[in-house]
């Protein structure tokens, strides 16, 4: 008989009933497994070396993802999984930044595990629900909805009918479908993509909270990698949770008045020194885009210079006049940052939904800077449409603007003109062009087919189809193990050429983001420290993915005194608050250097599964010469004085008479030598060989040494 | 608009007023859960301000019809945020709660205090 | 010259600490400048007087992104 779902009146496909169980320190105790191809629905406990080893998160993705797949299975198999996760600390209230929901899949882009963060409440009510974190696996065939009821413990799986995949609207129906009356949509969270993911390797997932103040959805997005592709290629349409009663206990944390007072010493930061900081509160990340321009970081012309003269024309301000202000803008409850923007009542003038107004959440520096600068487009209308079709469509705004302005530079070079692009004329700066781009890739049509493949799938194509060469191709374009850069110029920083190429996913910065301490502040001058700081911060960092949290709390606000300790850039007081706070809510004693021990062995684990992948090691590690140095005649004359001091000072050569091309090929030499340089210093600073392979003796130090890690490194030793 | 209000230099410090708030909304003697706090002849108590109203992201703090800023603890989620961001350092946290606490301006303290130096007001 | 950042650095009589942050362009809001390892306030920027040979620091509080 089959049973009907008295919300929707669809009928169920598979229906399933579970005790609600008990958070108790931080963990459930407990994972929720979903084969959307053969409704399998089970429940599988957390074994303590999940916890002791992988703590959550990310770490809890990868462990499960490392059983799912072999050395041979691919993005679209449907043995592939993708992993939600929040993580013990994740769902506190107190704390700001503790709502984030860690995803990991095999990419699309990178045929090996990717992570990405998003805010919203859907971590924080899984939990709640009682589990610490789901899986879905299996491709079904037909679009399914999944809906988790986690009051009532149930979860059902429905055939979806009808509805646009793409979230502004996908979303907000689902919320409202599922929700009993106004008052309950508070309680609702979706997870869903969009028309893009469908037809594009750069699909990303959306997850949605209510905002009681609009009363309508707000949106923040795991964007990094493809994973809205897999989402959609596992016909998987959504994936709805309920959960009513949030309180600030709900985790049943063993030190609740550390978490009420580390809380609100943060939120009394905020508040008397935000203003005078970052400016979080008013303009969100978006406040850095003159500043990237002033020390020439800004990626303008697919990253061949820094700066812009027409920057101010998309500087903070501007988007500041363009968002909604006096409004609570966190993602989770009891974020004082409030980073999370929107512009509202914002009339589209392209595209399907031309003519409507909606509330668009953004601008985040990223895409300003990418879907901005890069691309040519200082327009802020424009960044802010695309933004949101970006959003909606379900493509990931990083990787559409990186390989928007590497299309844009090949056209401008002739490797694509307009009958290859098929009418589009995609010179920098034509806002029109990159809108019917990415309208294209919504509906998998036209040259967006091509685009939407992602930047080294299209280097194929190029060198393929149109006879390019394929050295300038790998030169220009801003890839690195298949994933597109993210928003930062690094060729004058060492370290941070190291924080984008020596990374586990791809050339994202959430690991190090070093260019200050290192071009600006002179601080790390050796291999030797800058390979101390490539240790240190992805590590660091590292461990916001195991706990559900984010870290934008730690250092887009400074304690008063934070000038007067003895590493600034660590913000040490913030390091102790972690600590505390991960301590009041599993009961451990953990301390700063057990942080980072608890970071190198999913750190480890990581890097071990990409080497079982075929990927992970040193020649994946090798950078586009566009991320180091000037690969142009254009870009050095623009930056001439600079690099013939250089050459001068560094290198003692005398650029007296001699070429621009000549000093190109020896600038490139020298770069190219400093960055191998690195890689050994960091390679040896993380316990790794000259190839990038983790040692057994590392693995032995971080009691990591286990059978399944020992064999893939022993068998690539 | 009604509030406490309070003359600074009548206090002479003898915590009557934080006695008889604990009493009357936690039903114990204990100055960590009064509204009102006397340090050094100062008093700190809620001015009914309001800047708590728009921190509150799920809109659990609202302004009732005399004015008094109120906290709905059923829709209240414990963030804090209104503590850390109150101007007066008047929205009070104790760690037996989870909501945070303020004074409403019952007048129960006002009944106690031996000198006059708090008292309802009821002026625009 | 001085030192700015461990880095050689033109320098000429009377110059301040805050003419050398706008000649630098370092417009960023969170700056720490050290001069010969002395804290110097932003409200004495002006004031002062940065002598040639002086090791100067200013290190910019971003870890960002």
């Amino acid at each position: 008989m089959e049973l009907e779902n008295n919300q929707t009146g669809q009928p169920f496909l598979k229906e399933y009933s579970y005790d609600l169980g008990v958070l108790d320190r931080g963990y459930t105790n407990r994972t929720l497994y979903i084969n959307v191809g053969s409704y399998k629905i089970k429940e599988k406990p957390v074994t303590p070396l999940m916890k002791d080893k992988f703590i959550g998160g990310k770490g809890f993705g990868l462990y499960y993802l490392w059983q799912a797949v072999t050395e041979s299975t691919k993005w679209n198999d449907p043995e592939n999984e993708i992993i939600i996760s929040s993580g013990p600390v994740g769902g506190i209230t107190q704390y700001p930044g503790s709502g984030k929901s860690l995803v990991v899949t095999l990419s699309p882009l990178t045929n090996m595990p990717i992570d990405s963060n998003a805010g919203g409440y859907f971590g924080p009510f899984l939990k709640f629900a009682g589990f610490d974190a789901i899986e879905l696996q299996g491709k079904a065939d037909k679009d399914v909805i999944i809906f988790i009821d986690g009051n009532k413990g149930t979860i059902s799986i429905e055939e979806a009918h009808g509805e646009t995949s793409d979230t502004h609207i996908l979303g907000g129906q689902l919320t409202e479908k599922y929700a009993d009356n106004e008052e309950d949509r508070r309680n609702i969270a979706v997870i869903s993509t969009g028309s893009g993911a469908e037809h594009t390797n750069i699909g990303l997932l959306n997850f949605t909270f209510y905002d009681v103040r609009r009363k309508g959805i707000r949106l923040k997005q795991a964007g990094r990698g493809g994973i809205g592709t897999v989402f959609r290629d596992k016909h998987i349409k959504a994936v709805v949770i309920k959960f009513a009663g949030v309180k600030g206990n709900l985790n049943h944390p063993v030190d609740q008045l550390t978490l009420n007072k580390t809380g609100i010493k943060l939120h009394k930061e905020i508040h008397d020194l935000d203003n005078a900081q970052n400016r979080m509160r008013k303009i969100g990340t978006a406040n850095i885009i003159e500043v990237m321009d002033q020390y020439d970081l800004l990626p303008t012309h697919n990253y061949k210079f820094g700066a812009h003269k027409d920057t101010f024309k998309i500087a903070s301000d501007v988007f500041i006049s363009k968002v909604t202000q006096n409004s609570p803008d966190g993602c989770w409850h009891g974020c004082s940052m409030a980073c999370a923007k929107a512009a509202d009542h914002f009339e589209l003038k392209t595209g399907p939904y031309k003519g409507q107004k909606v509330t668009i959440d953004g601008p985040e520096y990223e895409n300003a800077a990418g879907l901005g600068s890069n691309c040519g487009i200082f327009d802020p209308d424009a960044i802010l449409e695309l933004n949101f079709y970006c959003d909606t469509y379900g493509i990931d705004t990083i990787s559409y603007a990186t390989l928007t302005a590497f299309v844009m530079e090949c056209y401008e070079n002739g490797i694509l003109n307009q009958e290859r692009t098929g009418g589009l004329e995609l010179n920098f700066g034509n806002t029109e062009a990159s809108l019917e781009l990415l309208h294209q890739m919504s509906q998998g049509v036209g040259f967006g087919k091509i685009a939407g493949l992602g930047i080294r799938k299209m280097k194929a194509y190029l060198a393929k189809e149109f006879g390019a060469d394929p050295q300038f191709l790998f030169d220009i374009g801003m890839e690195q193990k298949g994933l597109e850069f993210s928003e930062y110029l690094p060729k004058e920083s060492l370290a941070q050429q190291g924080g984008y190429g020596l990374t586990n996913k791809g050339p994202q910065h959430d690991e190090a983001w070093l260019i200050f301490m290192d071009m600006v502040n002179n601080q790390i001058p050796t291999f030797e420290d800058k390979a101390e700081a490539l240790h240190y911060y992805p590590m660091f960092r590292t461990w916001f993915g195991l706990n559900g949290l984010c870290k934008l709390p730690w250092n887009d606000i400074a304690p008063a005194d934070n000038k007067l300790t003895d590493e600034p850039a660590k913000i040490p007081e913030h390091v102790q608050n972690y600590v505390d706070i991960f301590n009041a809510v599993t009961g451990k004693a953990i301390d700063k250097h057990e942080l980072i021990r608890q970071s190198e062995r999913v750190y480890n684990f990581q890097r071990i599964f990409n080497i079982r992948m075929g990927f992970g090691k040193r020649v994946h590690d090798k950078l586009p010469y566009r991320a180091m140095g000037p690969v142009t005649v254009e870009e050095y004359v623009s930056r001439q004085e600079r690099y013939d001091k250089q050459l001068t000072e560094l290198l003692d050569y005398d650029t007296t008479g001699k070429s621009t091309e000549e000093k190109i090929k020896v600038m490139r030499d020298y770069r190219e030598s400093q960055y191998e340089k690195l890689t050994d210093a960091v390679y040896k600073r993380r316990g790794w060989t000259m190839d990038g392979v983790p040692t057994v003796e590392k693995l032995r130090e971080l009691e990591m040494d286990l059978p399944e890690l020992l064999e893939v490194v022993e068998k690539n030793m | 608009m009604k509030l406490l209000a309070k003359n600074d230099s009548l206090c002479i410090g003898c915590g009557e007023c934080e006695e008889a708030c604990s009493k009357t909304y936690f039903k114990e003697v204990n100055q960590e859960k009064s509204c009102i706090r006397i340090k050094d002849k100062t008093i700190n108590v809620c001015t009914q301000c309001g800047e708590c109203i728009d921190v509150c992201s799920v809109a659990a703090i609202s302004r009732d019809k005399n004015g008094i800023v109120r906290i709905n603890k059923k829709i209240c989620v414990g963030c804090f945020m209104c503590v850390g961001f109150c101007p007066e350092l008047a929205m009070k946290m104790h760690g037996d709660l989870l909501e945070p606490f303020k004074c409403v301006a019952c007048g129960q303290c006002s009944k106690v205090c031996p000198t006059h130096a708090i008292y309802i007001s009821e002026e625009a | 010259m001085i030192k700015l950042n461990n880095r050689e650095c033109e320098w000429q009589e009377g110059l301040t600490v805050q003419e050398l942050l706008k000649l630098k362009t370092f417009t960023y809001p969170r700056i720490i400048v050290y001069v010969n390892d002395k804290i110097i306030s932003p409200e004495d920027y002006a004031s002062t007087i940065i002598e040639d040979g002086d090791k100067v620091k200013a290190i910019h509080l971003m870890a960002g992104g």
